[in-house]
């Protein structure tokens, strides 16, 4: 009974007679999603105007006698001279546990048709990064699944490691086939119930895309199960470039709950160019000075503090970040991505060449880097995958070099070999990212040589063949390399007694 | 016509020549018009539309415009003369207004503040609340 007494006396005091105080304003112009504004004298930065209609925008331009501001809705409606009052309330976003499997827009509303979210809890869309105490080193590993990746380039929890690459080269493909495993290792760990376990529930930003992508995505994500891990944060090409701006930052805070409440995450923004190209749009129509490329001046910033926020948290959880950046013609020089590459801890460089040689995942091994993520990586990947990146380096220096004549000496042979599959042996089919127990014994067998008698164009063949062989049979093996993430004797004698018996039915079945 | 810089600059130094202790001086309005008139400046229709809408922001600060439903009183309105006055630390009139809509109380409007007390407000709260 005392809680139907409490509504009464709350709607009471939402009817009380008191005076509420509004700061108010005229719209002066309406333009592009952008307002100008009179009045509005106690207007903060960033805060929240209410439109009539029930529109809001964001003040982003004080100035002296106006205010401008991005309109966060149906600017049809809107006309000159209508009145508009400030909220005393930064801009915020729904966040918690029941965001996931959702599909929301920027402002965290629900676009997925499934009913109204049930999220007890709101963040601020801008808030500032942790500082330099809270933070702790990462090394803690985030398996992408993705064997190129994981062996050579590898990503810790907390790190923000870019993908970078022209159009149509499998920037996404990365990013869903790391949604996915973390979904996998999630199920797998939830199901274990390890008390220490730590699941990474991942949100997607998808900005300017068009929507038969997202949608395509999300459906990726759904078939493989992955969609009950993951908030989608959609803001489409059609969306308005106010959204377009807003959705990374409303992204990072519904990451930023995860790490906050002592669970890690995974966030990737899909992309960060067209997310400039919204930004450089709003900013234009504000008459804020431009500069190179006609971006605003502080670009830079807008990408910085949105990256800043990705941070593992002393004592709390995590905030992995994958930006994405689209290249034109693999300019990796142009303003966007040497600004995102200056301020992430590494970057996957795809490449277009591979990619149509069909190499895929098209990672270029001499381009791409991971400055944080090998502190992260877990032992057993470090013995098997250690020099990998060294020899893949010395294959692409001599395949150019052999290029230009027919006599090579046996070791130089032998090199060109040994690269042409540890190539063939990192091409992986999408949507379906490796465990990582599986990866350490398929580079456990490449480093052992077993793969050397096997014609370079059958590799990819007995790489599945073996797959399926440690997976039928020899699964707990797999779960001891898994629990123990090291290569022990007894360990390495159990691969290398199931790697004699594949090969010898691998060449029987021949 | 859109203002040029120079127009907009100008304009702000007419009004602050305006603006004499605090308060719209009609006599230095008469002078800006009258000089105005005489050195016929650049862009002088900008020019006076801006010169005028500072103006009226700042008189509009002076003057508190009581929306009412109801019947108000003198001394009501003296009263939300002195509170106001108080508040914003310059001499603030105020001046009645009838406007039925708000079914019943005041809203009081000093410059791009207002001061909401009536029932269309607190049904417009609740209706957004829903």
């Amino acid at each position: 009974m005392s809680n139907v007494i409490e509504q009464i006396e709350s709607q009471i005091a939402k009817l009380s007679s008191k005076a509420v105080k509004k700061n108010t304003g005229t719209i002066r112009t309406v333009a592009d999603g952008v307002a100008k504004l009179d009045g509005l004298s106690d207007v903060m930065y960033n805060e929240m105007v209410q439109f009539p209609g029930g529109a809001i925008g964001i003040a982003l331009n004080l100035e002296e006698d106006e205010v401008g501001c991005v309109v966060l809705g149906d600017v049809a409606q809107l006309k000159e001279g209508d009145e508009v009052a400030t909220t005393g309330k930064l801009l915020s976003v729904p966040v918690g546990k029941a965001l996931l499997g959702r599909v929301v827009d920027a402002l965290g509303r629900p676009v997925d048709g499934k009913g109204p979210i049930d999220a007890k809890e709101t963040y601020p869309v801008e808030k500032i990064a942790p500082g330099i105490m809270v933070r702790k080193s990462v090394n803690q590993p985030l398996f992408t699944g993705i064997m190129a990746i994981d062996s050579m380039i590898p990503i810790g929890r907390g790190q923000r490691e870019l993908i970078i690459g022209d159009r149509g080269t499998g920037k996404t493909t990365i990013c869903i086939d790391t949604i996915i495993n973390q979904a996998r290792i999630n199920k797998v760990g939830l199901a274990s119930g390890a008390k220490d376990f730590r699941p990474v529930y991942s949100i997607y930003v998808a900005v300017g895309q068009k929507q038969s992508n997202v949608v395509r995505t999300i459906a990726a994500l759904e078939a493989a199960g992955a969609l009950e891990y993951t908030v989608i944060v959609s803001a489409p090409a059609a969306d308005n470039p106010a959204n377009q701006y807003l959705a990374p930052f409303s992204g990072a805070a519904i990451g930023e709950w995860f790490m906050e409440n002592g669970m890690d995450a995974l966030i990737v923004y899909d992309d960060l160019s067209k997310h400039a190209v919204a930004y450089r749009q709003i900013s234009l129509i504000l008459k804020r000075p431009s500069g190179r490329e006609a971006y605003p001046g502080d670009v830079f910033y807008l990408h910085s503090r949105l990256l800043e926020r990705a941070a593992r948290l002393d004592g709390k959880g995590s905030l992995t970040a994958l930006p994405v950046i689209e290249t034109q013609a693999g300019d990796v020089s142009a303003y966007i991505p040497t600004n995102v590459i200056s301020i992430t801890d590494g970057q996957i460089f795809l490449e277009t060449d591979l990619f149509n040689q069909g190499i895929r995942p098209a990672v270029s091994v001499g381009l791409s880097v991971s400055r944080v993520g090998s502190s992260a990586q877990i032992k057993v990947t470090k013995q098997v995958g250690g020099k990998l990146k060294g020899e893949l380096a010395q294959f692409r220096e001599l395949a150019a070099f052999a290029q230009f004549g027919s006599d090579l000496d046996a070791k130089t042979k032998a090199q060109l070999d040994r690269g042409a599959r540890i190539v063939e042996l990192f091409k992986q089919p999408q949507l379906n990212p490796l465990a990582i127990e599986m990866q350490a014994a398929i580079l456990w067998a490449l480093q052992k040589n077993y793969f050397d008698s096997i014609d370079t164009k059958q590799v990819v063949a007995a790489a599945n063949s073996l797959k399926d062989y440690l997976t039928t049979r020899k699964a707990d093996l797999l779960a001891s390399i898994r629990n123990e993430a090291k290569l022990s004797d007894a360990i390495e004698a159990g691969l290398k007694a199931s790697a004699d018996e594949w090969k010898a039915t691998f060449a029987a079945k021949k | 016509m859109r203002a040029a810089k120079k127009t907009k600059l100008l304009a702000k130094q007419l009004f602050k020549l305006s603006v004499v202790n605090g308060a719209v001086s009609a006599e230095q309005v008469a002078g800006v018009l009258g000089w105005v008139e005489k050195t016929a400046p650049r862009q002088p229709v900008t020019l006076l539309k801006l010169y005028r809408g500072y103006i009226a922001a700042e008189i509009a600060k002076s003057r508190a415009i009581v929306e009412h439903a109801g019947a108000v009183t003198d001394a009501t309105l003296k009263m939300i003369e002195g509170a106001m006055t108080q508040k914003y630390r310059r001499v603030v009139t105020a001046s009645a207004k009838p406007n039925p809509a708000l079914i019943a109380g005041l809203r009081v409007r000093v410059g791009s503040d207002v001061y909401e007390s009536t029932v269309a407000g607190q049904l417009a709260t609740l209706s957004s609340a829903v």
